[in-house]
């Protein structure tokens, strides 16, 4: 039983790593450099498993979660400041979720989009009220699954496989460096999101994690993020394969379901949607929640969906009150996925602030005691640590000079 | 938190600035586009042809796309011009305009296969004629 829940958990993990800023840097990499960037998904994705497994590991020792961790370490300035800019960086991300959602519902039933906002505003409160929080984890980690279609897109493209296992060893071949290196920026922006920590380690305090679960929270980050990447991998070779040759730009949320319907046909491009749909509807949860984890967790109000929503006030009228602004935002019109490389590109500035607080605590032996980290995951966290501050300092001027990455 | 307020307003004002005079930068950036806007288009119509995309995904793609190329088709008819381009600019609004009629014929017809197919062949032309433009 022990097993098959693991194996549950892994499964939900793999599905939930895609949102959709991992969708449009992903499959815009692909279409602009070709398989060049693929260095950069497993730079991300190596690091984002080392801080969740902090980060869980924390929770699951000491009972708490980042924010407290932000909170006492960083002091009421310095973590009222990254309250504040997590909490815009959540708001965008949110924002482009539920736009997300709302693109693919319409996508697959024609209705008119402005419905659709309302309706997946509708029901994400639906499912966030009445859904327990290892369900609403569950559904959305199997329903993303069906993002495999791009795996299986991404071998019927025929792509060239000498030239994609050259893309996984660091190399610059282009004549626009400061395109790539917005790009870089982007993926590691894509791929190590705070609100993923912000959620994994109030998820792991949710689920009462102890010392006995430090196994599960290893194979969840190791195991469910590593083969979660290989979701980036094959969309970034769709865009490849597909895009880069033909010199389309995939601006839509639409364009990279045709990566899935023009190898796949009907089949592809339905799988495609729905996983996309489970995918941003998945990390649209993830964000509602991490916004109101933070607030909850920094001014010590009770806090935590298994408490149920009388039990923690302020905590569910937090949730209430940002998925209103969401709807609010996407309603004025605001284009999801341009909303996106902004969310990326700023969260990428909030990264440090996030990251430092996790690694001081998950080496502080008066709480962690023996659990404290080890020399490798010291190791990392600080290589990891330095690689965040360069991007967190490059993003925004990177930003500007390409443009929004248009030249 | 100001200063942080601040700097978010001129990153999104410095960032967004896509408007202003078309020079020859901008004229191979926007001809890229329409290039891009027609051939994810005839991609989109060559599925349709062959009954490999579904209703509300070609009604809807299509019409995202149209909407972007009208969008092109109109910046460009409107932005002021550096001298020596004009008439290349002029060529590549009306050339958007036709890419997005093109695609709006898709919107209107999604499940149609002769007009899709029928539409196949003047978007790639679009395409190779905008790829001109660009160089």
């Amino acid at each position: 039983v022990k097993i098959f829940q693991v194996a549950l958990g892994i499964l939900a993990a793999i599905g939930g790593f895609v949102d959709i800023g991992d969708l449009v840097f992903n499959v815009s990499a692909g279409a602009t450099f070709g398989y060049q960037l693929l260095w950069v998904v497993v730079i991300g994705v190596v690091g984002i498993t080392v801080y969740s497994e902090m980060c869980g590991r924390v929770a699951a020792i000491s009972g708490k979660a980042v924010f407290d961790a932000v909170r006492e370490r960083l002091g009421f300035k310095v973590g009222l400041t990254t309250l504040i800019a997590a909490q815009v960086v959540n708001l965008m991300t949110l924002t482009a979720e539920v736009g997300g959602v709302a693109i693919c519902l319409q996508l697959l039933s024609g209705l008119p989009y402005r419905w659709l906002i309302v309706l997946a505003g509708i029901a994400i409160a639906v499912v966030v009220w009445v859904t327990s929080f290892d369900w609403i984890e569950r559904i959305f980690g199997y329903g993303g699954l069906c993002l495999l279609v791009f795996a299986v897109a991404a071998v019927k493209l025929h792509p060239v496989w000498g030239a994609v296992g050259h893309g996984f060893v660091p190399h610059i071949q282009t004549e626009s460096p400061l395109l790539y290196a917005y790009f870089a920026v982007g993926l590691l922006g894509a791929a190590m999101t705070p609100y993923e920590v912000y959620f994994y380690s109030s998820g792991a305090v949710e689920e009462q994690w102890g010392p006995k679960d430090l196994g599960l929270n290893k194979a969840n980050a190791m195991i469910g993020y590593g083969l979660g990447g290989f979701l980036s991998f094959a969309l970034m070779i769709v865009g490849g394969s597909l895009f880069l040759d033909k010199g389309i730009e995939p601006e839509f949320l639409g364009s990279i379901a045709v990566g899935a319907e023009v190898p796949l046909g009907q089949i592809g491009l339905l799988l495609a949607i729905v996983g996309i749909l489970f995918a941003v509807g998945g990390a649209a949860i993830d964000t509602l929640f991490s916004g109101a984890y933070n607030l909850a967790q920094f001014f010590g109000w009770e806090w935590g969906r298994y408490r149920a929503q009388t039990g923690a006030p302020r905590f569910t009228l937090t949730w209430i009150v940002l998925l209103v602004l969401a709807v609010g935002a996407v309603m004025t019109g605001v284009d999801p996925v341009q909303l996106t490389e902004y969310a990326v590109i700023f969260s990428a500035v909030a990264l440090p602030l996030t990251y430092i607080p996790i690694l001081l605590v998950a080496n502080d032996r008066s709480y962690m005691r023996e659990y404290a980290n080890g020399r490798l995951a010291n190791t990392l966290g600080l290589i990891y640590l330095a690689v965040i501050v360069v991007i967190s300092l490059t993003a925004v001027p990177l930003l500007i000079l390409t443009n929004v990455g248009q030249n | 938190v100001k200063r942080g307020a601040a700097l978010g307003l001129l990153v999104f004002a410095l960032a967004g600035c896509n408007g202003g005079t078309v020079d020859k930068h901008a004229l191979k950036r926007d001809s890229e586009k329409v290039a891009s806007l027609a051939t994810e288009g005839e991609l989109l119509a060559n599925d349709v042809s062959k009954g490999s995309s579904t209703k509300y995904f070609a009604r809807v793609h299509a019409k995202e796309l149209s909407r972007a190329a009208s969008d092109l088709e109109d910046a460009l008819a409107e932005r002021p011009t550096v001298r020596g381009i004009e008439s290349d600019v002029r060529k590549l609004s009306k050339l958007a305009g036709k890419v997005s009629d093109e695609l709006e014929q898709l919107h209107l017809h999604p499940t149609d296969r002769s007009v899709a197919e029928s539409l196949k062949q003047p978007l790639m032309d679009d395409a190779d004629a905008a790829d001109e433009l660009s160089k």
